[in-house]
């Protein structure tokens, strides 16, 4: 029970009954939460996000795994106080004004997550504005814009801009990504990080924070 | 005796299929219904008998679509800019071209894949029209040395002039497709010599899932109010925009596709639109959208199957395209691919030809290579016409009863025959291998490479008149 192998097999499967059952008996057995949540189902994720960098797992699997640990998640949350699981990090994220494309968002969204995020996604179409106001009370430690379409990009530098307006620049990482994205617009518009694709966004937002 | 020749045909759906897909394609507009994000086409569809729920959730009957598809006409003619008919958009004829933004390109000279600038899309377009299996020209570049604002309006006159052939072009709203327009007017003649002889044909997209967003409707509208020629199709991907599975991926992609047909023929009845989606595959590993997957050839062969059991409208497609990074044998053969099914499917209008890194990579070694393996795909297609001249029974018995000596390669027949009767490939490499070693032992992407520096360097565009290209320049000057 301590190695919670079929605990971590489960979630690494996507095996949602089994895990949750895993989960439920190690707590039956006097297993303490912060134990199961750390050997147990992070230790599932970053297999998980292992596998999945090498090529050896799919996306759908992966957030079939991201979701099979957040089921399990619940039956742990009971038993935290508040404040005691800590994100690696906060991330608002949403894709700029005049832009309505959503999929590349959301990926980086789930596997963030996933990956032990906490994620504020404000959707699509987010103007610069918003984008400061919204950083101003969730106080983030990424601000993470998407684009897809090359004349909405404008937008992204604009959005920089209103952080500055903001006064809260200085207080966020900007990472920006999206299909006619360039690190050299990244390095143009003094965002702090490109990232070309949802795997190398988590990769990228550790490096920022420093963690792992 | 005169017997038809065969014209060899890929079907891949039989009519239940094809009916069951538009089914599910009419119920989704049924019942679940779209977002239209634009005021006057929402309004057209509501005053039309579709069902608004939400402020701006749509539902459209069935006799709407049917109305539609009545209205839509059969064939759309595209000319070259000099006023001939190079494009008859009907039946099983087929034309190839290439695609638009690419973020980057492999230049020729140092094989480096770098950003794309506007002298690119002037290339691609000057490639193009040297290259003769290749009926149209598109943008091939996304350039970053031009105001974002006008981006297209400026890619659109630099293909403008360094092409006499037909162009599909991209723009991001009503406001600069005007200036496009305004263009293509000074090209053509004026707008009436525009609307009877259109050269260009407008390519703008819907957001998968069931999504319309105002700028993209204000595209359409505009021409169908102009009867410009275009197409909507939107990215429903398989496992992206759109379900896993492609019958589900087809049956979005096609409601999506009459959503706007349907918007379309309200704005403007009889006005030309080509039909259908764009199918392809999202990636389950690297997330991108494939333009090498069979996928995509056989999502757009099951539409051009229900193009001749129901749509009966001329349709849009894709083909030459790759998801490798360089111009290598994934290259060669996702292209070959693509080219000769699109070819066989008897697609009307297909794009992409040229790139790599699925779509984000433009290159004219690509484009040049695609030109032959159209012409090898060509040849196939035209089956093999049989008759007297061509059973050679006459050739036969004389070569055979002929002395010493006597063989087919001498022969009259060989001689008045061999240029039509065979396919005689230019750029794929039959010689020996010495004489092989010897030119430089190269292989295919630096014979295109070589290929594509020569047509751009010897290739003469015939000119705009200076009074054109005068009032191209005050529409890019104007704010």
């Amino acid at each position: 029970m301590s190695d919670y192998k079929a605990l971590i097999e489960a979630v690494i499967k996507g095996d949602i009954k089994t895990a949750v059952a895993e989960t439920q008996s190690a707590l039956d057995a006097d297993g303490k939460a912060r134990d199961i949540l750390d050997k147990g189902l992070i230790a599932a994720m970053d297999e998980v996000g292992g596998r999945f960098t090498k090529g050896q797992m799919f996306v759908p699997q992966m957030l079939r795994s991201a979701k099979t640990m957040k089921e399990c998640m619940t039956l742990l949350e009971p038993f935290f106080q508040e404040g005691d699981i800590t994100p690696k990090g906060k991330v608002l994220i949403g894709t700029v004004k005049g832009d309505l494309h959503d999929i590349g968002k959301n990926l980086v969204s789930m596997m963030m997550e996933g990956a032990g995020f906490e994620i504020t996604d404000l959707g699509v179409d987010v103007s610069p504005e918003n984008f400061a106001q919204r950083a101003k009370e969730v106080e983030p430690d990424i601000v993470a814009l998407s684009a897809l379409l090359s004349t909405t990009m404008p937008a992204m530098r604009q959005t920089i801009e209103a952080l500055h307006k903001a006064g809260i620049r200085e207080k966020v990482k900007v990472m920006i990504g999206g299909a006619p994205v360039t690190e050299k617009y990244a390095q143009e518009i003094e965002a702090d990080s490109y990232a070309s694709d949802a795997g190398s966004a988590v990769n990228k937002a550790k490096e920022l924070l420093g963690v792992s | 005796m005169e017997i038809p020749t065969f014209q060899p045909r890929l079907k891949v759906l039989n009519q239940e299929q094809a009916l069951a897909i538009h089914k599910a394609a009419l119920e989704i507009l049924e019942k679940t219904g779209f977002k239209m994000e634009h005021p006057g086409a929402l309004e057209m569809l509501a005053d039309a008998g579709g069902k608004v729920s939400n402020g701006d959730w749509v539902k459209l009957p069935a006799h709407l679509v049917d109305e539609a598809l009545k209205s839509a006409p059969k064939q759309i003619d595209l000319y070259d800019q000099k006023g001939n008919k190079t494009m008859p958009l009907v039946n099983g004829n087929t034309f190839y071209g290439t695609g638009s933004d690419a973020i980057f390109t492999l230049d020729l000279e140092t094989g480096q894949r770098r950003r794309t600038v506007l002298n690119d899309a002037a290339n691609f377009a000057r490639l193009v029209d040297g290259l003769e299996n290749m009926s149209f020209t598109m943008s091939m570049a996304n350039p970053e040395d031009v105001p974002i604002e006008d981006i297209y309006v400026y890619v659109f006159a630099e293909m403008v002039k360094n092409t006499n052939k037909p162009i599909v072009f991209i723009a991001d709203s009503g406001r600069d497709i005007v200036k496009i327009y305004q263009i293509a007017c000074q090209v053509a003649g004026g707008e009436d010599a525009l609307q009877k002889k259109p050269f260009v044909l407008n390519y703008s997209e819907a957001i998968s899932p069931l999504r319309f967003p105002e700028n993209v409707m204000e595209k359409l509208v505009f021409c169908a109010q102009k009867r410009i020629p275009i197409c909507l199709p939107s990215g429903s991907n398989a496992g992206g925009g759109a379900p896993v599975t492609l019958a589900g991926a087809l049956a979005l992609g096609i409601a999506e596709n009459l959503v706007g047909l349907v918007v379309h023929q309200l704005a403007g009845k009889g006005s030309p639109f080509l039909f259908g989606p764009n199918v392809s595959v999202l990636d389950m590993k690297s997330t991108v959208v494939s333009y090498g997957a069979p996928e995509w050839s056989l999502s757009q062969a099951a539409l051009a199957d229900m193009r001749d059991e129901i749509y009966g409208l001329p349709i849009w497609a894709f083909a030459g395209a790759s998801d490798a990074k360089v111009m290598d044998a994934q290259a060669g053969a996702e292209a070959m691919f693509s080219i000769i099914n699109a070819m066989l499917s008897r697609s009307n209008l297909i794009h992409d030809v040229g790139f790599l890194e699925y779509g984000s990579t433009s290159s004219l070694e690509m484009v040049t290579m695609a030109d032959e393996l159209v012409a090898m795909s060509q040849f196939f297609a035209g089956g093999v016409p049989v008759n007297e001249e061509t059973l050679a029974l006459e050739a036969i018995e004389r070569v055979v009863r002929g002395g010493p000596g006597s063989m087919f390669l001498m022969d009259d027949h060989t001689f008045e025959h061999f240029m039509q009767a065979q396919f005689l490939p230019k750029l794929l490499d039959r010689s020996r291998y010495d004489s092989w070693a010897e030119a430089g032992a190269m292989d295919l992407y630096k014979r295109c490479n070589a290929e594509a520096k020569r047509i751009l360097s010897e290739h003469h565009v015939e000119p705009k008149p200076d009074a054109i290209l005068k009032e191209i320049d005050l529409v890019l000057q104007r704010r």
